[in-house]
């Protein structure tokens, strides 16, 4: 049993860790967690997250540990539909099997809410999940993450943070087209994201960038949302930290901030 | 004509020995450079005291000041949002005034959590000192998420 609740705890983390809850809770005061139904606008349409808690009929209570780990991995669902990208698989992919069944662990041992998925409102040449099987054959290539032994056992764990738990890049990633994340401009901002919004350059370019952001800046900013110059971040970024970095360890958001730094500087201009 | 009455009222005023104050109505554009200034002012408090409230730079007494600069320019919030200041590039949204209530209380709470931070400061217990500029940070996101403009940093 302890064991269990060990599980669970690591599971429980890992979600915050996955920034699983900013997805899958609707954005309303008092919204259940984790019962899916928030909207989620993009340049394909708008998908409405589903719901993950245990229930059986409208969540993921009838899921394997399996097909829990085909859907982080592969981007299947339990029927071998397609999800669309707008599920970071192509991130969490990376994922380690005891990190996705300790998800799973906590996962099922909350409530179960009843609460059925809402069809997803996109444009007619997205309208069948073929199109993101066809999708995912030309640019998706699964596999879990392998440590680079060049780096320091914190850059790793940050890179491990950052690219497939915390899934930055998609959000501050460019994308070419068809909504691919262009590798070689990791973190470099995002000009075009949804409706006129932008994401910021997070590399260390000086003037584009974070590149005047201290290791202990980019920690607190995760921490409590304050930018160095003492502004206060809201939006969709304020969501982030308090659903997810806030609740990791300082040891983590130090790890993440080492990867972020090491990036090389783009002048990605927005 | 109306200038004449007002030069008459201030004469008369004078002769009384009356203090005498012309409160003149604030343009829109100069309403909205001083909210920028009094948000700037906070940002410059907050930065500076979070040096310290993180443990990079001690406390040689400085705290306090920066504290008191927060509790009275929280307090300067109820003066800096006049209707129609929205202009140029300003970032503060239509809900600020569509939405009276929600954002006096959002005031509120920002003003009640620089004061609880000026508390602590002087309590001196360093983990009372961080929880409360943790709740004050909270205030601001909060406000910002709702009632400013989302912009990159």
């Amino acid at each position: 049993m302890a064991a269990d609740e060990s599980l669970v705890a690591k599971g429980e983390y890992l979600l915050h860790a996955g920034g699983c809850i900013t997805c899958h809770t609707k954005d309303e005061e008092d919204a259940i967690p984790l019962a899916g139904g928030r909207a989620l606008e993009s340049p394909f349409g708008t998908f409405y997250s589903p719901n993950i808690t245990p229930d059986v009929d409208t969540g993921i209570g009838g899921w394997s540990d399996d097909d829990f780990t085909t859907a982080l991995w592969e981007g299947l669902n339990p029927q071998g539909d397609h999800y669309f990208p707008a599920f970071p698989f192509t991130a969490y992919t990376g994922i380690s099997r005891d990190d996705a069944l300790a998800i799973k662990a906590y996962l099922f041992s909350i409530d179960a809410v009843s609460r059925t998925n809402l069809e997803h409102d996109l444009p007619f040449y997205m309208s069948t999940r073929l199109a993101a099987g066809a999708w995912k054959l030309r640019y998706f290539d699964a596999g879990r993450f392998t440590p680079d032994t060049e780096q320091s056992d914190q850059w790793n764990r940050g890179a491990y943070l950052v690219r497939h738990f915390g899934h930055c890049g998609e959000c501050h990633t460019p994308r070419g087209r068809l909504g691919v994340l262009l590798e070689d401009e990791e973190l470099a901002g995002n000009p075009e994201f949804g409706d006129d919004e932008t994401v910021p350059n997070i590399t260390a370019d000086k003037k584009h960038g974070i590149g005047r952001w201290s290791l202990s800046d980019i920690e607190y900013f995760l921490d409590i949302g304050m930018l160095p110059d003492g502004d206060f971040t809201g939006g969709a970024m304020g969501a982030v930290i308090e659903d997810n970095t806030s609740q990791l360890t300082r040891e983590d958001r130090l790890a993440i901030a080492t990867y972020i730094k090491s990036l090389p500087a783009k002048q990605i201009v927005l | 004509m109306q200038l004449r009455r007002t030069g008459a009222l201030i004469g008369i005023a004078a002769m009384l020995g009356l203090s005498v104050q012309v409160a003149a109505e604030t343009l829109a554009e100069d309403a909205k450079k001083y909210r920028v200034s009094i948000m700037t002012t906070l940002k410059g408090h907050i930065g500076a005291a979070s040096m310290t409230v993180r443990g990079l730079v001690d406390d040689n007494g400085q705290l306090a000041g920066h504290a008191a600069g927060l509790v009275s320019g929280t307090a300067e919030l109820n003066n800096i949002f006049q209707e129609g200041s929205a202009v140029d590039d300003s970032e503060a949204l239509p809900s600020i005034w569509e939405q009276p209530e929600k954002f006096a209380a959002a005031m509120k709470q920002a003003q009640e959590a620089t004061v609880a931070f000026q508390e602590a400061v002087a309590g001196g217990d360093s983990e009372a000192i961080g929880a409360a500029f943790r709740s004050m940070g909270k205030s601001c996101g909060g406000c910002h998420d709702d009632f400013r403009e989302e912009h990159d940093h």
